[in-house]
């Protein structure tokens, strides 16, 4: 019998705890449980809410580096959930920050290029995160212009007819504005 | 195997124990107790305290609420800093009550311009006051930067600033009993260099986690 979502959130909140606890101790097993389970919550947080795959993959890995490395900080006698999305929602905006803008999606994803379909494709990946969806039109393009499809800052500019500068400046609040609503976001 | 299962392996495989972690709060508190205790001796031994300092602390009862508002603030803030090294472990509303409290002592100062809460006098006057507080806040502040390092900060230069703070005005406290009373004496000369001990953490980390390896240690 499959669980009620509040028991299956408190379940797996003491799952992880044990496990955790677990790995602490040394324990391997238990410990690439629990980075296995952890992977697929990340990337189903990430996705839902950022929803960029190519993205996603690394923000993914970083934050089980992170994890690894912050493992002997987590106290059981505190919950989970906070512990982990803390550091979730840091990598995340981190990895945004630091994603180059000349590296284009494109590049890393030749099969889009090929076609006009690949376009809409990425597009749509974008358009999933609910998140990036609730950012204003100006931050969203000029977030989505740089760190999603690729473009170089006087590139993205030039298409939003306004200056460096001024995109820049965009894309900073974006990522603060992004930062503020996962914060917010109920886990 | 995928690479992402490969990825989890090579992370899990040789697995160091950790131990138990330790409460951070904990910690805290006793950083704070060592590091005020390292003030006062030292701080006593360089030159003793205001001689009414004690008397006015029992007689004078906005002098008292002052100075109890100070430890307060700085316990806060102390709390808050350690707090900030554990991810998950920092909460707003603990910022805020810190930044209410730590603001409502230094305004009370300010107020003592205009109101001055003891008659100001220059009994007491200690000729290096400042450098004093900055030479007193400097092993405190390292030994809680070391501290947190064996931590987590995921913002590192902003921990590194509240810990700079909390070590920065304990000796500014302590100056509040050591030194000559004059709220403008005290912003400029045991207040502002608490404060400035606190931006130089943060220049600091900051430096170090752009351009070094962090405050933050690369555990296997």
């Amino acid at each position: 019998m499959a669980l009620a979502p509040n028991a299956a959130y408190a379940a797996d909140e003491q799952r992880w705890s044990a496990l955790m606890v677990s790995a602490q101790a040394g324990d391997e097993a238990d410990y690439r449980c629990l980075l296995g389970e952890l992977s697929e919550v990340v990337t189903r947080y990430l996705s839902s809410r950022i929803g960029f795959h190519h993205y996603l993959d690394d923000c993914v890995q970083e934050t089980l580096i992170a994890v690894h490395q912050a493992r002997h900080t987590y106290d059981s006698n505190r919950k989970f959930r906070p512990w982990l999305f803390a550091i979730v929602r840091h990598k995340a905006i981190d990895a945004l920050r630091k994603q180059k803008s000349q590296q284009s999606a494109i590049d890393n994803h030749p099969e889009l290029e090929q076609h006009d379909a690949g376009a809409e494709q990425l597009e749509n990946s974008i358009l999933s995160g609910r998140l990036i969806n609730s950012l204003s039109a100006p931050y969203r393009e000029a977030i989505t212009l740089t760190k999603f499809v690729g473009l170089s800052t006087s590139e993205a500019a030039a298409q939003l007819s306004i200056s460096e500068s001024a995109l820049k400046v965009r894309i900073h609040r974006a990522i603060t504005q992004l930062r503020r609503m996962m914060e917010a976001d109920t886990l | 195997m995928s690479k992402h299962d490969a990825f989890i392996d090579a992370l899990s495989s040789d697995l160091a124990p950790t131990g138990p972690p330790r409460n951070i709060s904990r910690v805290a508190l006793v950083w704070l107790v060592l590091s005020a205790a390292y003030v006062m001796v030292v701080g006593y031994l360089l030159g003793p305290i205001r001689p009414d300092a004690l008397t006015q602390f029992l007689n004078e009862p906005r002098f008292a609420l002052e100075s109890l508002l100070g430890a307060l603030a700085i316990a806060m803030a102390a709390l808050c800093a350690f707090r900030a090294a554990i991810p998950g472990a920092h909460s707003k509303r603990l910022l805020v009550i810190t930044s209410v409290l730590m603001l409502l002592w230094i305004a009370h100062y300010a107020v003592g311009i205009i109101s001055p809460t003891l008659a100001p006098s220059m009994l007491g006057k200690r000729e290096h006051c400042s450098w004093e507080t900055w030479f007193y806040a400097t092993p405190p502040a390292i030994a809680a930067l070391i501290l947190v390092r064996g931590l987590y900060p995921l913002q590192p230069a902003r921990t590194a600033a509240g810990i700079g703070l909390a070590a920065g005005m304990i000796p500014a406290l302590y100056m509040q009993f050591a030194c000559m009373y004059e709220a403008n004496h005290i912003l400029e000369f045991h207040i502002l260099p608490g404060i400035v001990v606190a931006a130089l953490c943060f220049a600091v980390v900051a430096c170090w986690t752009t351009w070094g390896s962090g405050l933050r240690p690369n555990r296997k």
